[in-house]
C-alpha cells in the first residue's frame, strides 16, 4: 500500500488484515501507525462495531512503528467498545510498543496481552 | 548530506541540517526519517536511533497538531545541529499558555499514569498533543520546551550524545 503523493514524497505504509479469534474479531496491523494513517485503524475499528463486533482484538505483532496518535486511537477504541458492552485487547510483543505503554500508564489501562484470547 | 566536516586539522566542526513543511500529518513520517537519518550520519550509537526517529516524530506531531488546531499554516521548522551532541529542534508557531515559564517538562511520568488511569478525562481527540509531551518526557533525557516566543512559537529541543563527547555521554 505504499504511494507516493503528489509531490512524488513515499507515504507512510499501513496495513489493515482482518480475522477472526474465538470470539474476538482481530485487526492485525503492519507498517506504521501514526498521525497521518492512524485515521485508517479508528476507522477499521468504527466498522467493527457497526457491524455488532463489540470484543475487537488488535494485533501489534508486526506493526513496525507506532506513536502517540496510535496510542490515542488505542484509547479511543477502548473507549467505544466498553461504552458499548464490548472490550477491546491490544496484543504486543514489540518491546518498543510496549515501552511507550509504559511510559504513558496505558499498559495499566489497557488489556495488553501476548496473545489474542483464545489462540 | 554529510553528518559531520573536518576542518584542515582534523577537528570536527558543527553541522547543521534544517529544514520545514507544511503542517500536515503526511510529512512527519519524512521528518522522523531524516532525523534518524541524519543521526546515523552523525554518528549517535545504533541502539538510540529509534528513539531518536520516535522522538522527532512525537515533537513534529506535537508541532502539526497545534497548528492544525488553532489554524496555522506556518510552516513547522525542524533543525539537527552535530557538535558536542546530536541536537534536534521543532519549532512550531503556535502559542502555548501551558509552556512552563523555565522551558523544563518535569522528569518522569507519573503525569501519564495520573491521566491514563483517570478514563473520564481522556478523549482521542484531545490526547494526543498531551500524550506527546508525555512519551517525549519518558523517552528523552536531554528535553527542554522553550517558548512561547514573542512570535508565539515554542520550541522542542532534545540532545543525543555522540561518540566521544566527554563524561555523561552515554546518557
Amino acid at each position: 500500500m505504499r504511494g507516493t503523493s503528489g509531490d512524488g514524497a513515499a507515504e507512510p505504509e499501513l496495513g489493515l488484515g482482518l480475522s477472526e479469534v474465538g470470539d474476538y474479531a482481530v485487526i492485525s496491523v503492519t507498517g506504521e501507525i501514526d498521525m497521518y494513517t492512524a485515521p485508517q485503524l479508528r476507522e477499521a475499528v468504527r466498522q467493527l462495531a457497526a457491524e455488532g463486533r463489540m470484543r475487537v482484538a488488535i494485533d501489534l505483532t508486526t506493526t513496525e512503528f507506532c506513536d502517540s496518535t496510535g496510542l490515542g486511537v488505542l484509547i479511543g477504541a477502548r473507549r467505544r467498545l466498553s461504552d458499548s458492552g464490548g472490550s477491546l485487547v491490544v496484543v504486543c510483543a514489540n518491546p518498543r510498543i510496549r515501552k511507550l505503554l509504559d511510559l504513558t500508564g496505558l499498559d495499566k489501562v489497557l488489556d495488553v496481552r501476548e496473545a489474542v484470547p483464545g489462540e | 548530506m554529510n553528518g559531520s566536516r573536518h576542518d584542515r586539522s582534523g577537528r570536527a566542526e558543527a553541522v547543521t541540517v534544517r529544514f520545514a513543511f507544511t503542517p500536515a500529518a503526511a510529512y512527519v513520517r519524512a521528518a522522523r526519517l531524516v532525523a534518524a537519518d541524519v543521526a546515523a550520519h552523525a554518528g549517535v550509537a545504533t541502539g538510540l536511533l529509534d528513539e531518536v526517529r520516535q522522538a522527532v516524530g512525537e515533537a513534529c506531531t506535537r508541532a502539526v497538531l497545534r497548528h492544525r488546531d488553532r489554524g496555522i499554516e506556518d510552516l513547522v521548522r525542524v533543525e539537527f545541529a552535530i557538535g558536542d551532541r546530536f541536537v534536534a529542534k521543532i519549532t512550531d508557531n503556535a502559542q502555548d499558555l501551558r509552556a512552563r515559564s523555565d522551558g523544563r517538562i518535569p522528569a518522569g511520568v507519573g503525569g501519564g499514569d495520573a491521566r491514563a488511569n483517570d478514563h473520564d478525562a481522556i478523549e482521542e481527540d484531545t490526547f494526543s498533543e498531551e500524550i506527546t509531551l508525555i512519551v517525549l518526557g519518558g523517552l528523552v533525557e536531554d528535553l527542554v520546551v522553550t517558548g512561547p516566543g514573542a512570535d508565539g512559537s515554542t520550541t522542542v529541543s532534545m540532545s543525543w550524545p555522540l561518540p566521544g563527547s566527554g563524561p555523561g555521554a552515554d546518557h
